[in-house]
């Protein structure tokens, strides 16, 4: 029963909130604009990539959201590896992206696609060191015991450097402003360039699926989750996802993209030693 | 659920490619600020095709083209300098004409590969082993020496534009790209001729700002607005696109204060040679309209 419950609470969870992240983005007309179109195929593309690449999108998004506590000691995947399990949609996230741009056949979309390959790397890589940071005054690895670590304080104010490192995370996770190089506009949208129709309507809905889940995921290690006075706990889980997808819509209209080159040095040299700072420092504290 | 998804389409800004001809380059980016039209950034993602002046006969072709990669139903709406409320009118209507209709305007080119298949060598494709070649008149990548170490990697061709959305409306460069380095470029046309009201500050600025992904900043910014957006100025490398001692940021900075950005005469492939792709296009966006025109035909009247 419980089970049950929770696995429709995944499901309206992802639905609702990509209702709220396409009206946050004011994509919903679009959406349905886009979906009245026929889909039409470039010369020789690699077919069965082109359909699954957006499907494995939302999978992952599914299953990222899957490991996330409802309520306390309540999660769908109540696994002790659930900071693994996410880090693997992560990393997958990037494969998706990867086969999406490759299987149309054409060079714009090639060109983001390997863009977003090379800038993938070094964001996974804070990405594991925050979330292992978070893990550590827990002293496990599951997202669980994560959230009841912060009864007393949220992570976001133990490790103030992690909630600011993962948004970024977040932001290339979701191809969104400045980290969205997979779809930029000098590209003519990239790995989107060749999609019509339902094709292109499917890669929007997952990326807004995949917004909901790294909010979520968010919102439980950086800021306890279910966690909160008076209101029961799934919903203060929902209002802090909704609150941090808002933050990354306007992270994401408002901060300029700059070349792949260069966020590239900044992602190896900047954010990287300040992601291991977070890890040592966290460390430290929690000894 | 049906009905609910149409009542939504009909809400949804009309989606538009813009295949801008000569003199309405200023006219067709001020109209794209309007809430109720998008431009969209591939033929792939429009339904209307808005060609917006005469298009020259050089370029009929790659119009055609254009107009195939539009998904059906599709319809085209020709702009001769009507005022901007009666073409978004006209747009409006023949958005609601297709919905009704099943398909819209037919293909106008055949759908076939450009050239016949001309079977040469051991892989049918001509070129040295499985690389290089023109299997159906398409050039295929060929190892050549990388620019920046010298080292052998693939070279790529291609032919981008002139009505491709991040490049000046009537360019068309032809670009050997080596990852998305430039390795080479030649200019096979000029951008069409614009009058000096394509060369505003704010119409320039708000190019830089949709390359860096800020649509909204640059709808605000033609809007009469400040952009509202963060790190403009920090996204844009120093010495990019360094001319007579001014670069990118100092011209985006003029442009920033409402102040035009004159440029003397620059060898645009030169410029262009050994920039990645993104890097480039940025260049491209930080020339006013009319300098750039000026540098592209000087090889021509050489």
């Amino acid at each position: 029963m419980t089970v049950l419950l929770l696995v429709l609470a995944v499901c309206a969870t992802l639905l609702a909130g990509v209702v709220l992240a396409a009206l946050l983005d004011r994509a919903l007309p679009e959406l349905a604009g886009t979906l009245s179109r026929q889909r039409i195929e470039t010369e020789a593309p690699d077919r069965m990539n082109r359909d699954l690449a957006p499907a494995f999108y939302l999978a992952l998004a599914a299953v990222g959201l899957s490991v996330v506590p409802f309520a306390p000691g309540l999660a769908l995947i109540d696994s002790p590896v659930g900071v693994v399990i996410w880090g693997t949609c992560e990393a997958l996230t990037i494969i998706v992206v990867f086969l999406h741009g490759w299987s149309p056949n054409a060079p714009f979309p090639l060109i983001g696609a390997y863009r977003y390959a090379a800038i993938g790397l070094p964001v996974m890589l804070p990405s594991m060191f925050v979330l292992i940071a978070a893990a550590l005054p827990a002293e496990s690895l599951s997202l669980v015991a994560i959230v009841d670590s912060q009864r007393e304080v949220w992570n976001v104010l133990r490790q103030p450097l992690g909630l600011p490192l993962f948004l970024v995370v977040a932001l290339t996770l979701t191809l969104r402003g400045p980290m969205d190089f997979a779809d930029a506009a000098d590209i003519a949208g990239g790995t989107s360039a060749e999609d019509s129709g339902a094709g292109r309507a499917l890669w929007q809905v997952a990326r807004l699926a995949m917004l909901v889940s790294v909010s979520a995921v968010a919102a439980t290690v950086f800021l306890g989750g279910p966690l909160g006075p008076v209101l029961p706990g799934p919903v203060w889980l929902w209002l802090k996802t909704a609150a941090l997808m808002a933050v990354l819509v306007w992270l994401g209209n408002r901060v300029a993209r700059t070349t792949p080159s260069r966020m590239l040095t900044i992602l190896w040299v900047v954010l990287l030693p300040l992601s291991c700072a977070d890890l040592v420092i966290s460390g430290v504290v929690a000894l | 659920m049906a009905v609910i998804g149409d009542t939504l389409a009909a809400r949804a800004p009309a989606a538009v490619f813009a295949a801008i001809g000569p003199g309405r380059q200023a006219g067709t980016e001020r109209l794209f600020a309007r809430r109720d039209m998008r431009r969209a950034s591939t033929p792939r993602d429009a339904s209307i095709l808005l060609v917006a002046g005469d298009i020259p006969s050089e370029a009929s072709e790659a119009l055609a083209r254009v107009h195939d990669q539009i998904p059906p139903p599709r319809a085209t709406v020709q702009w001769q300098g009507e005022d901007p409320d009666r073409i978004v009118a006209r747009v409006m209507e023949t958005l609601k004409d297709l919905r009704v209709s099943a398909t819209g305007e037919e293909n106008r080119l055949p759908d076939a590969p450009p050239n016949e298949w001309k079977g040469i060598g051991p892989h049918g494709q001509g070129g040295k082993g499985m690389m290089g070649g023109t299997p159906y008149g398409r050039p295929m990548a060929m190892t050549g020496p990388d620019i920046r170490d010298g080292l052998q990697l693939d070279r790529y061709s291609a032919r981008i534009g002139p009505f491709a959305p991040m490049l000046p409306p009537g360019l068309t460069l032809e670009v050997t790209l080596q990852g998305d380095v430039i390795c080479d470029v030649s200019i096979d046309s000029p951008p069409f001729a614009q009058p000096a009201d394509a060369d505003a500050p704010d119409l320039c600025l708000a190019r830089v700002l949709r390359l860096l992904g800020l649509d909204r900043a640059a709808d605000r910014v033609l809007g009469g607005k400040r952009p509202g957006a963060l790190w403009v100025q920090g996204a844009i490398s120093r010495g990019l696109g360094r001319i007579d001692g001014t670069d990118m940021r100092d011209r985006v900075a003029a442009w920033r204060k409402g102040e035009a950005a004159p440029l003397g005469p620059f060898d645009l492939p030169r410029l262009l040679i050994g920039a990645e792709w993104s890097e480039a296009m940025l260049i491209l966006a930080s020339l006013p309209p009319s300098a750039l025109i000026r540098a592209a035909r000087a090889p021509e009247a050489a």
